[in-house]
C-alpha cells in the first residue's frame, strides 16, 4: 500500500500531460483488496460499490461541479456527490462496468486528483500541502515586507529629493523581490487559472490570476520601459500586499476548515494505522491495523484508540466512548468488559481479545454515515454552486467594461481599475456561506453524540413548530421496572420476588427479565447486609407465549431436602386464575396451587430527562405530541408524567402517520422522535426525524439525526444549534451579497485600489468562515443519571 | 549617499537568505506542533 502512496504522490502535477506510468500506478487501485480499504458495498445492488475519496485541487463550488460532471460521465459511475467545503466525494460504481481506476482517471482528466480517503498517505498528502500553503505565506509576508520599504522613499520624497539613479535601483529591488512572489506564492492560482482556460471553464482563480498578472505587467513594464503606454508608475507594494492578503485569507481559512470540517474528519481518521498484536510466542509485535482479524489478541497503551471491538482479557481502564454513545465521563471497563473500536484508552494498558472488526465495528457504521453526510449538499450550497459561474462572467465582463472605460484617459489607471474589480469580488463568501456553517454544526454534534445523516435535516429542523414523541424506547427506557408487590400474608416480599425470579430467569419476555434484574438488585443489597436468603431452584418450565410461565421450584442448599417443591405460575390474571387487581399499571401475578401468593406490578420508567427535554421544547414555543401503540391508560400516565399534554394511544403505524400528515396539513413543520426500529415511515414522513441509535442498526437508520447515547436533551440542544446555525447562515449569506454588491461598483468606479480590493476579499471569506465558527464550541449534554442505583 | 547603492542590493539578498532559513524552519515541520513541545514538561512521560 505504501508503494502505490508515494506512487500517487509523485505522480506528476501536469496530468493532463501525465501518460502511462500515471496510469499504471492507478490499475494497482483495481485491486479487489486494495479498493475495499476505501469503499463498501453499496445497497444499490449486486456489484455496486460506494467508494468515498479525497479531492484535491479544488477550490470553489465550480469545482466541485465540474468533479460531478466528469465522474457522471465515466460510464458504470452510477452516482458522484462532490461536498465543495468537506472536498469529499462519495462515488456509486458497479464493479461489472468500471474499475477505480477509470473514474480516477477520470478526475485526473478534468484536472483534479482524487486520493483514497481514509487512508494512511492522505494524512500525509495533507500534512505536505499545509507545509507548502504556510511556506508560500512566508514568502509572501517577508517579500511585502521587503517591497514595503523600497516603495516609501517613493511615497514620502519632495520633488528633486530622490535621484532618478537611486528611484530605479529602489523599483529594481522591488521587481527583484515581487518575481519569488509571483512565481511561487501566486503559483497555485495561475495553475488552477491555467488548468480551467485549458479545460474551457471558468472558476475563482481565473480573476484573481488575471488581477496579478496585468499588475505585475504593468508595473515591469514601467520599471525598465518608463516611457510605454502604461506610464512609469509602479504597483510592486499594492501587488505583493494583495498576494499576502489573499495567501493569509487563505491559510487562516485552511486552518478554520480543518476545525469544522475536519472536526468530521479527525472522528473519522481517529484509528491509528498501526497496532500491538500478540504473536504464537507471547510477544507483541507491531502490525498494520488492517491485519488485524478476529481472535486476535490486541495490547493498547494508555493514550491510544482501539482498533476493533472486542472484550478486555487483561488489565483494567477507563475509557472515552463519546464518539459512540455521546458520553463524555471516562467509564470504568475491567476484564471481561466490551471495549469499542474508536473509542480511546485514557489510563491502563490492557490487552483485547479481537471481536469485530473492520466494516462490522459500529465506529465503521458511524463513519460511513458522516462520510456520506458530508458529501451531501444543502440546497443554500446548491443555489450557490448555480449562481457562482454567471457571477464569474459577470464579474469579467464588468472588470472588461471598467478598463474600457478608463482606457482612453490613463491605460494604466484602467487597467488597475479592472485590477481591482477583479481582485475585490468574492463568491468564495457566497459558496462557502452555507457549508461551512453547517458542517461546523454536524462536527460539533458528532463530538456530542449526535450524528447528522442529511445536513439539509438542519435547516428542516429549525423550521420546525411541532415535535411529536413515541413512547416506547424514547420517552421511556426499553427496560420495564418493577414498582411494587403486594402479597398473601404471611409471605415476604424477598421470598415472592425470589420465587418468581426462579421461574422467570427461563423466560425472554421483558416482563420477565424485569423480573429477574429486580430480585438480582435486592439480592445484592441483602449480601451486603449479610443475612440469609433462601435461593430457589426451578423444574419441568413451561411457557405459554405471551401469558405466564409454570414450573416446580424447591429452595437449593441444605434446607433443600425438608421443604417439597411447589407447583408454581407466573403470569397474566387469567393464567393464574385469579381477579385482577386494579392498580395502574402492567401486573403479572404469582400463585400456587391453593391460589394467589403475590402481584407484581411493573411500570415503564421514563427517561431521566423526559420531562425536562419536554419542557425545554415547550419553553422554545413548540408543540409536543406523544403517540404510541400501547394501551391509552399507560399512555396517559406516561403523558402526565412527562408533561405532555397532547397524547394519543394505541396508534398502528398507519394511524401515526395519518397523525403526521394531518399535521403537516395543517400547516405545521413536525419533527419526529422515535427508536428508529418499527417507526421507520413516520420517521421518514416528518420534516426532520430523531432517531436513538442504540435500537437499530445505525447504517439501517432513515432519520436526519441519530442519537447515540440515551439523553433525550440531546433533541433539545440539536433543536437550538439548528436555529444557530441557520442564523448564521442567513447572516453569511447577507454578508456575501452586501459585500458584493457594495465593492463591485466602488471599484468599477476607480474608487478601491487593489490592496484595499485585496484585504477585502481575504477579510470577506475569512469572515464567514469564522462566523461558522462560532458553531463550533463543544455541545455540553448533561450526563444522564442512571435509575435504580 | 552611495552607501545605498551597496546596502539595497545587500538587503536583497538578507531577504533571500532569511527566506532560505525560513524554507529549512518549515521543511522541518517546526511550525507544525507548537503547543506540544511547550506542554511536554508538564507530561510524565
Amino acid at each position: 500500500m505504501l508503494t502505490i502512496a508515494t506512487a500517487i504522490q509523485d505522480l506528476p502535477a501536469d496530468f493532463p500531460s501525465a501518460g502511462a506510468s500515471a496510469r499504471d500506478v492507478l490499475a494497482l487501485l483495481d485491486d479487489p483488496q486494495e479498493w475495499s480499504a476505501f469503499s463498501r458495498p453499496s445497497a444499490l445492488g449486486q456489484g455496486c460499490w460506494e467508494s468515498s475519496v479525497v479531492i484535491e485541487g479544488m477550490h470553489c463550488a465550480a469545482c466541485s461541479l465540474t468533479v460531478e460532471d466528469a465522474l457522471k460521465k465515466v460510464p458504470g459511475v452510477l452516482s458522484a456527490q462532490v461536498g465543495s467545503a468537506s472536498r469529499r466525494a462519495k462515488i456509486v460504481w458497479s464493479s461489472a462496468d468500471v474499475l477505480p481506476s477509470a473514474w480516477m482517471q477520470a478526475v485526473q482528466a478534468s484536472g483534479y486528483r482524487a486520493v483514497p480517503a481514509n487512508d494512511v498517505f492522505a494524512s500525509e498528502r495533507r500534512k505536505r500541502e499545509t507545509r507548502q500553503a504556510l511556506w508560500r505565506w512566508l514568502v509572501a509576508g517577508l517579500c511585502m515586507m521587503q517591497v514595503m520599504m523600497y516603495a516609501y522613499p517613493a511615497y514620502v520624497a519632495l520633488p528633486g529629493d530622490l535621484s532618478g539613479e537611486m528611484e530605479q535601483l529602489l523599483r529594481w529591488a522591488s521587481w527583484v523581490l515581487t518575481l519569488p512572489v509571483m512565481l511561487f506564492s501566486c503559483g497555485p492560482f495561475f495553475r488552477n487559472a491555467l488548468r480551467d482556460l485549458t479545460h474551457a471553464r471558468i472558476s475563482m482563480a481565473l480573476p484573481v490570476a488575471l488581477g496579478m498578472l496585468i499588475t505585475f505587467v504593468v508595473s515591469t513594464v514601467g520599471t525598465f520601459e518608463p516611457q510605454g503606454i502604461f506610464g512609469r508608475e509602479v504597483y510592486f507594494d499594492s501587488l505583493t500586499m494583495f498576494v499576502f492578503f489573499l495567501l493569509t485569507g487563505r491559510w487562516l481559512e485552511l486552518r478554520l476548515r480543518d476545525r469544522t470540517a475536519g472536526a468530521l474528519e479527525a472522528l473519522m481518521n481517529r484509528l491509528p494505522d498501526s497496532v500491538e498484536r500478540q504473536l504464537a510466542n507471547g510477544q507483541f509485535a507491531r502490525v498494520a491495523a488492517r491485519r488485524v482479524q478476529v481472535g486476535d489478541v490486541l495490547r493498547v497503551n494508555p493514550g491510544e484508540t482501539f482498533t476493533a471491538d472486542g472484550v478486555l482479557t487483561v488489565g483494567a481502564t477507563r475509557v472515552d466512548e463519546a464518539l459512540l454513545t455521546g458520553e463524555s465521563r471516562p467509564l470504568a471497563r475491567k476484564v471481561g468488559d466490551a471495549v469499542w473500536s474508536g473509542s480511546h484508552n485514557l489510563t491502563g494498558t490492557v490487552q483485547l481479545r479481537v471481536e469485530r472488526i473492520g466494516a462490522a465495528t459500529r465506529f465503521a457504521q458511524i463513519v460511513a454515515l458522516m462520510e456520506s453526510a458530508s458529501a451531501t449538499k444543502p440546497q443554500g450550497a446548491l443555489l450557490a454552486d448555480r449562481i457562482a459561474k454567471p457571477f464569474l462572467i459577470a464579474v469579467l465582463l464588468a472588470a472588461a467594461g471598467a478598463c474600457a472605460w478608463w482606457w482612453g484617459r490613463d491605460p494604466g489607471h484602467a487597467l488597475m481599475v479592472a485590477v481591482a474589480v477583479l481582485v475585490v469580488t468574492c463568491p468564495c463568501a457566497l459558496s462557502l456561506a452555507t457549508p461551512a456553517a453547517m458542517l461546523a454544526a454536524a462536527g460539533n454534534l458528532a463530538r456530542g453524540g449526535v450524528l447528522v445523516r442529511r445536513l439539509q435535516g438542519l435547516e428542516s429542523l429549525a423550521r420546525v413548530d411541532t415535535f411529536v414523541f413515541d413512547k416506547t424506547g424514547t420517552l421511556t427506557l426499553d427496560a420495564m421496572v418493577l414498582h411494587g408487590i403486594e402479597t398473601r400474608d404471611g409471605l415476604a416480599q424477598d421470598q415472592a420476588l425470589a420465587m418468581a425470579a426462579a421461574l422467570a430467569r427461563h423466560s425472554l419476555h421483558p416482563v420477565s427479565r424485569a423480573l429477574v434484574n429486580a430480585q438480582a438488585l435486592r439480592a445484592a443489597a441483602v449480601e451486603k447486609s449479610h443475612a440469609s436468603h433462601t435461593t430457589w431452584t426451578c423444574d419441568a418450565v413451561t411457557e405459554s407465549a405471551g401469558e405466564g410461565v409454570a414450573g416446580w421450584v424447591q429452595t437449593a442448599g441444605p434446607a433443600a431436602a425438608d421443604i417439597k417443591p411447589v407447583a408454581l405460575r407466573l403470569g397474566s390474571a387469567s393464567f393464574c386464575a385469579v381477579p385482577a387487581r386494579c392498580v395502574p399499571g402492567l401486573q403479572v401475578h404469582l400463585c400456587d396451587d391453593q391460589g394467589w401468593l403475590a402481584t407484581f406490578i411493573l411500570q415503564e420508567d421514563l427517561r431521566p430527562q423526559a420531562a425536562d427535554a419536554v419542557r425545554a421544547l415547550q419553553e422554545l414555543g413548540l408543540d409536543v405530541h406523544m403517540l404510541s401503540g400501547d394501551g391509552a391508560m399507560s399512555v396517559a400516565r406516561v403523558a402526565a408524567q412527562a408533561g405532555i399534554v397532547q397524547a394519543r394511544g394505541a396508534c398502528t403505524p398507519q394511524d401515526k402517520l395519518d397523525f403526521l400528515r394531518q399535521l403537516q396539513a395543517n400547516g405545521h413543520s413536525v419533527a419526529m422522535v422515535g427508536d428508529g426500529l418499527n417507526d421507520g415511515p413516520v420517521l421518514a414522513g416528518a420534516n426532520a426525524s430523531f432517531a436513538f441509535g442504540q435500537a437499530a442498526p445505525l447504517a439501517q437508520s432513515k432519520a436526519d439525526f441519530v442519537i447515540l447515547g440515551e439523553q433525550l436533551m440531546a433533541v433539545v440542544q440539536t433543536l437550538r444549534l439548528a436555529r444557530h446555525t441557520m442564523a448564521i447562515v442567513r447572516q453569511n449569506l447577507w454578508w456575501a451579497l452586501l459585500y458584493n454588491a457594495a465593492c463591485v461598483p466602488l471599484a468599477v468606479v476607480g474608487l478601491l485600489p487593489a490592496w484595499l480590493a485585496g484585504l477585502g476579499m481575504a477579510a470577506s471569506s475569512l469572515l464567514v468562515v469564522l462566523n461558522a465558527l462560532r458553531l463550533a464550541p463543544r455541545l455540553t449534554l448533561s450526563s444522564p443519571t442512571k435509575m435504580g442505583d | 549617499m552611495d552607501i545605498l547603492y551597496l546596502l539595497i542590493p545587500l538587503s536583497v539578498i538578507l531577504v533571500f537568505v532569511i527566506l532560505g532559513g525560513l524554507w529549512w524552519a518549515v521543511d522541518r515541520g517546526q511550525f507544525e506542533d507548537i503547543e506540544s513541545e511547550g506542554e511536554r514538561i508538564l507530561k510524565d512521560t
